[in-house]
């Protein structure tokens, strides 16, 4: 009986994983959250809301400031102080119309000599923040932007101003 | 002179080692995957973010509710008011908020929805609390409009404050002096 002749075993070289698709993939995953991460630059404003006080309670050391925003974005201080002019929305970046409606300098001001006074008897200033209902969101941020300048957090919220 | 012999030639393996470019690919991705956070699926793009100045990072998206506060239809741009009415399929929604219930990803909330907006904002406090979270780091993340009225923020930090939350943040871009 003949004998079969084996056949040549093809020679085999290291195994080997084909990873360059996986590669691919992940570069691409990587291009993307590096894309979505650095284009939302989305920052923040932290307020705290007071809750109710205790009946009866002693009054805060410090009388707590009041901020008024009119309809027109008007901005006073303890009902009888201007430190803001009317929101103007088609004020653009880069002129002087947008920097002072941005910078309330004036509130800054007085919010910092507030939180000096509270600092002085050891507590934290309270500001209650009054919007007119119809006031644009954008003015209530600046005046929070002011209170956060002047490390101010806690912030009494309402919408009184127009009655 | 006896002619010098040559030496035999190691040979190399021409291709180049992989494993430490993957090693640093998936490092830089798992960092950008975490950086990116959960928060970006919230965030509804009809919005027209307010700016301010002495804003600070947001570092840690965690236990942050947000909240989208809408401006009125005639105020929106002709795109955002497009994804806003495919998103929300009705007029009058003020409040819009993440849920993966719906198939769109999004609920809304219309003026007189206060209650909807209060329940979800308990149920998503209670999701964080159950979380082991916290109370301090559950805030609600308002992304308001530049042009929404006040009055609808003001709604929606009364709903927070009747579902147990006071940590506000007020969502803004930096200011372009």
């Amino acid at each position: 009986m003949a004998r079969h002749k084996s056949r040549p075993v093809e020679e085999q070289g290291e195994p080997e994983m084909e990873i360059s698709s996986m590669i691919d993939c992940c570069f691409l995953l990587l291009i993307y959250f590096l894309v979505a991460t650095s284009l939302v630059s989305e920052k923040k404003l932290d307020v705290n809301i007071p809750g109710k006080p205790a009946s009866g309670g002693a009054p805060p050391p410090v009388e707590p400031g009041r901020i008024q925003v009119a309809a027109n974005g008007s901005v006073t201080w303890n009902d009888d102080m201007p430190v803001g002019d009317a929101y103007d929305p088609s004020a653009q970046p880069g002129t002087d119309a947008y920097r002072a409606q941005r910078n309330l300098e004036q509130l800054v001001e007085v919010l910092k000599t507030l939180k000096e006074q509270a600092q002085a008897v050891d507590t934290e200033p309270i500001v209650m923040v009054n919007g007119d209902p119809t006031t644009p969101h954008q003015r209530i941020v600046d005046v929070m932007a002011a209170l956060a300048e002047a490390d101010i957090h806690t912030v009494g919220l309402n919408t009184t101003a127009s009655e | 002179m006896g002619k010098k012999k040559s030496r035999p030639v190691e040979e190399v393996n021409g291709n180049p080692n992989m494993s430490p470019m993957i090693d640093c690919c998936f490092l830089l991705l798992i960092f950008f995957v975490v950086n990116a956070t959960a928060l970006t699926v919230s965030k509804d793009p009809s919005i027209n973010m307010p700016s301010a100045v002495s804003c600070s990072e947001l570092k840690d998206a965690n236990g942050c509710i947000v909240v989208n506060i809408f401006a009125d239809a005639e105020k929106m741009a002709p795109n955002a008011l497009k994804k806003y009415q495919q998103t929300y399929k009705r007029s009058g929604v003020v409040w819009g908020v993440a849920d993966s219930t719906d198939p769109s990803g999004s609920r809304g909330f219309s003026m007189e929805e206060t209650q909807g907006l209060t329940d979800y904002i308990s149920k998503q406090k209670e999701f964080y609390k159950n979380k082991n979270l916290d109370e301090k780091a559950i805030r609600i993340y308002l992304r308001g409009d530049m042009d929404a009225p006040w009055e609808r923020t003001a709604a929606a930090i009364r709903c927070a404050a009747a579902a147990g939350v006071s940590n506000m943040v007020f969502g803004t871009l930096p200011a372009r002096n």
